[in-house]
């Protein structure tokens, strides 16, 4: 089968394209780096199936970020049939900069001259057909996004794969072509591949080509020694690169006629005044921010019950007594219940109540179903209490981390993503990070894994070290169940109504502690200097419904999948564990089973957390919970609702809180007597601590090999450490002032040290 | 003078890049090399936004003092 390779300048459209040609529904996003890895894809409209690599995006062949790599390989060792280059039209010059490049491999290509349509709305012209006899190489005007002329591309592209191609440069005038002639035939002499375009990468003093041509890069150095240029000395890449640029600003870009001669100011432009002004620009961030967790946590719409008084469904008079509880008197009321109670919802809050409400219906009627059919208690209580109790609790969780998730990819669509790696690069170069890093920690509060696989974006080893170390603690969405439910019942413990500030909170304690570690590591295991912010910033524009729509859809898919597979599954041996003794019989006790005395031989590790020793008989279930959590985050809490119906069945008493999954975090509560600062210590355990399995399994492949077992120490040190002292300033405060004498203490330790062993290029 | 101090939307030719030679290579690769023509945009402090070849370009602090234009 044949294979054509898509390759471009970041954010040109190349996976729009893919998308668009082979049906699939690949993340597309408004910024430079969103495609980090080769994808494949089949197009089936041609006379044969076509197989279609998407690749990252690259500016020139000579790599300078690891995903860049995986682009130059594709393409120059597993040699596509085709190479469908996509051009930017509203950036012809820098676009063909990396056309000229291709060119000179000996590889048959194809231009997509993309963006048309907005080329026509700004008025612009473009002589398409001259480009492509200037170049020799056939060039086809495309949509990608509007989907015109992909049909004519791939038939194009099918008929130049047929024959070969030569390499050919666009140097030929450069005062260097004699040389780049001479290298060309030694490495032809050697029976290279791609001569040309290794004899010109050996000329750029390529630092990957000079390893793979050791002997003859001493021509090239020879040569050296002779030659003098006024304006560029002997720096031959640069010379080089202004060749291209010259040869292209002279002989393709007249073909391109402007309705508007000159630069004017569009309206990204105007925008970006005030977005990444340099006094205005975060404070709009943080506001930004805020918006967001408050549409997705908050109990109170824009704090509208604060400034106007609003009555509750209580005092409605909508409720009605039963056993002493104050209930809904028909459905609508519950339906309305999930909207408004003394206060309108905000959009997550809202969808989070409709669907706690269509799962509790649901299973309710499933166990009465049960119940009806006569099955034996032990049926009855699997399904029920484990398996109902553990999914009930994190499938209502899904609508609140699909709000999350729309504003995140609001964000990447529309282009601010970009600008707020800029203006926050001022502040993270002082912790020790460039803003580019700001883009895969964002990405952390959807789902780690694509966020550290997002890291090869960076350019520095170390930042890409503290970058993916510091992912966990952008506390992603299978933990928000985590956190709503423990603030949940912690607010219910120190009286402060709703959770939502306490979430919130939680979600400041992980960044500061990502901050702060990254200050630690730069000035210990990781020093060295923070390598230059460069970042295209694209033009802004309004995201497309459709497209939102279908990342969203690809990751609903991606976490219920994952809720009726590895978390229905392990919800049952929970359940399993905790009913049965370790001679298969089953108990009635739960502190006689299994998962027990599993839970009891680890809690006295846990002592200095506040869910250790000092809890009474039960207290071993916030272990097991933690545990279980490295399999999946969500089973945290999936565990609790296994554990919680259990409680209730042993008499500890029956809390009513809100929320389901809150409800459970009360019950053991109750059952195990934990004090609130153990709570908030055990949310940060969770949150800082090792990921989930599939998580560590991608920090893994982003680490040199050997020095991942650092990546899993400093996870487990930093969350033991930080729980502590969580737990312990906030049983005692005054301890606070002993810590911080601590810290300061470290500080001068290191400070002093590393004077005494300074690294170069250190300050 | 460099970039940093540079006035606002003006067309300005570059100089001189006197970063390393990695980043050096990157500047050149994505439209800024030496006789180049450039424009600044924005600046909040020393980082500034730049007008490459028709795409903006942002640049830290640090480097837009290493980049010289006339």
């Amino acid at each position: 089968m044949k294979r054509f390779a898509l390759a471009g300048n970041p954010n040109c459209g190349k996976t729009t394209l893919f998308n668009n040609l082979t049906g699939s529904t690949a993340h597309v996003g408004n910024w430079p780096g969103v495609t980090v890895d080769k994808r494949e894809g089949m197009y089936k409209k041609c006379s044969e199936p076509i197989s279609i690599i998407d690749l990252p995006g690259i500016y020139s062949l000579s790599p300078y970020t690891p995903e860049e790599i995986i682009s130059r390989n594709y393409i120059l060792d597993e040699k596509p049939d085709c190479v469908i280059n996509i051009v930017d039209a509203t950036n012809l010059e820098r676009n063909l900069y990396l056309t000229t490049q291709i060119m000179e491999m000996d590889v048959p290509m194809v231009i997509a001259l993309n963006m048309m349509d907005m080329v026509d709305k700004q008025g612009d012209k473009i002589d398409e057909k001259e480009l492509e006899n200037r170049l020799g190489i056939p060039v086809v005007k495309i949509s990608a996004l509007k989907g015109t002329g992909l049909k004519e591309l791939m038939d194009r592209a099918l008929e130049t794969s047929l024959k070969a191609r030569k390499g050919k440069t666009v140097l030929e005038g450069c005062e260097l072509y004699h040389l780049i002639n001479d290298v060309r035939i030694a490495l032809e002499g050697q029976s290279i591949e791609n001569p040309l375009f290794h004899a010109i990468k050996l000329v750029e003093n390529d630092e990957l080509e000079v390893k793979m041509h050791a002997t003859t890069i001493k021509m090239v150095d020879e040569f050296k020694s002779t030659f003098k240029n006024d304006l560029f000395g002997t720096d031959f890449e640069a010379l080089v690169a202004d060749a291209r640029y010259k040869y292209i600003s002279k002989n393709y870009s007249p073909l391109m006629t402007k309705k508007e001669k000159g630069v004017k100011l569009s309206k990204s432009d105007k925008a970006d005044k005030v977005l990444t002004n340099k006094w205005a620009g975060i404070p709009i961030f943080l506001v930004i921010l805020f918006a967001i967790f408050h549409l997705t946590f908050g109990e109170d719409f824009l704090y509208l019950s604060k400034i106007f008084a609003l009555p509750s469904l209580e005092d409605l008079g909508l409720l009605v007594e039963v056993e002493g509880e104050m209930v809904a008197s028909n459905f609508g009321v519950s339906l309305l219940a999930c909207i408004y109670d003394g206060a309108i919802f905000t959009p997550g809050v809202i969808l989070f109540n409709l669907m706690d409400l269509i799962t509790s219906t649901l299973f309710g009627y499933i166990t009465l179903g049960l119940e009806a059919l006569g099955a034996s208690e032990w049926v009855l209580g699997l399904v029920g209490d484990g398996i109902l109790g553990g999914l009930g609790g994190v499938l209502s969780f899904v609508p609140q981390i699909i709000v999350l998730l729309l504003f995140l990819s609001i964000l990447e669509d529309t282009g601010y993503m970009a600008r707020v790696a800029f203006i926050l690069d001022r502040i993270f170069r002082r912790f020790g990070v460039s803003g580019r890093a700001f883009i895969p920690m964002i990405m952390g509060f959807g789902c780690s894994i694509p966020a550290m696989v997002n890291t090869r974006t960076l350019t520095d080893e170390r930042e890409r070290t503290l970058t993916l170390r510091t992912i966990p603690f952008f506390s992603c969405g299978a933990k928000l169940p985590i956190l709503v439910a423990v603030a949940g019942a912690v607010a219910h413990m120190v009286g402060m109504g709703d959770g939502s500030i306490i979430s919130f909170l939680m979600y400041v304690v992980g960044m500061v502690v990502a901050i702060v570690s990254i200050i630690l590591m730069r000035s210990t295991t990781q020093r060295g200097e923070v390598s230059p912010f460069i970042m295209e910033l694209p033009a802004y524009h309004v995201p497309s419904f459709k497209g939102l729509m279908i990342h969203l859809w690809d990751k609903t898919k991606h976490y219920v999948k994952k809720v009726f597979t590895i978390i229905l599954a392990s919800t049952i041996v929970v359940w399993f564990l905790s009913n049965f003794t370790w001679n298969w019989n089953m108990t009635g006790d739960i502190n006689n089973s299994i998962l027990a005395s599993i839970g009891q031989f680890l809690q006295p590790f846990f002592t200095p957390l506040g869910f250790g020793s000092q809890l009474n008989s039960f207290g071993w279930v916030f272990v097991v919970a933690a545990v279980t959590g490295l399999i999946a985050k969500e089973e945290v809490i999936a565990t609790f609702g296994t554990l919680g119906a259990l409680f209730v069945a042993l008499g500890t008493g029956v809390p009513e809180l809100a929320a389901e999954g809150a409800n459970d975090v009360y019950l053991m509560v109750l059952g195990t007597g934990i004090t609130w600062p153990a709570l908030i210590s055990f949310i940060v355990f969770n949150m800082t601590t090792i990921p989930c399995f599939a998580a560590v399994a991608a920090a893994k492949g982003e680490t040199t090999k050997g020095k991942f077992k650092w990546t899993l120490l400093f996870w487990i040190v930093t969350s033991y450490v930080v729980s502590t002292i969580v737990y312990v300033v906030l049983s005692w405060w005054w301890t606070l002032f002993i810590f911080l004498a601590v810290a300061v203490g470290v500080v001068f330790a290191i400070r002093a040290y590393n004077k005494k062993h300074p690294v170069k290029g250190v300050n | 003078m460099p970039i940093a101090l540079a006035p606002i939307g003006q067309d300005l030719r570059v100089l001189k890049i006197t970063a390393d030679e990695e980043t050096k290579r990157h500047l050149e690769d994505i439209g800024i090399t030496v006789n180049s023509t450039i424009q600044v945009i924005s600046k909040s402090g020393k980082t500034s936004i730049c007008l490459v070849k028709n795409s903006r370009l942002a640049l830290d602090g640090t480097l837009s003092m290493k980049i010289l234009v006339a």
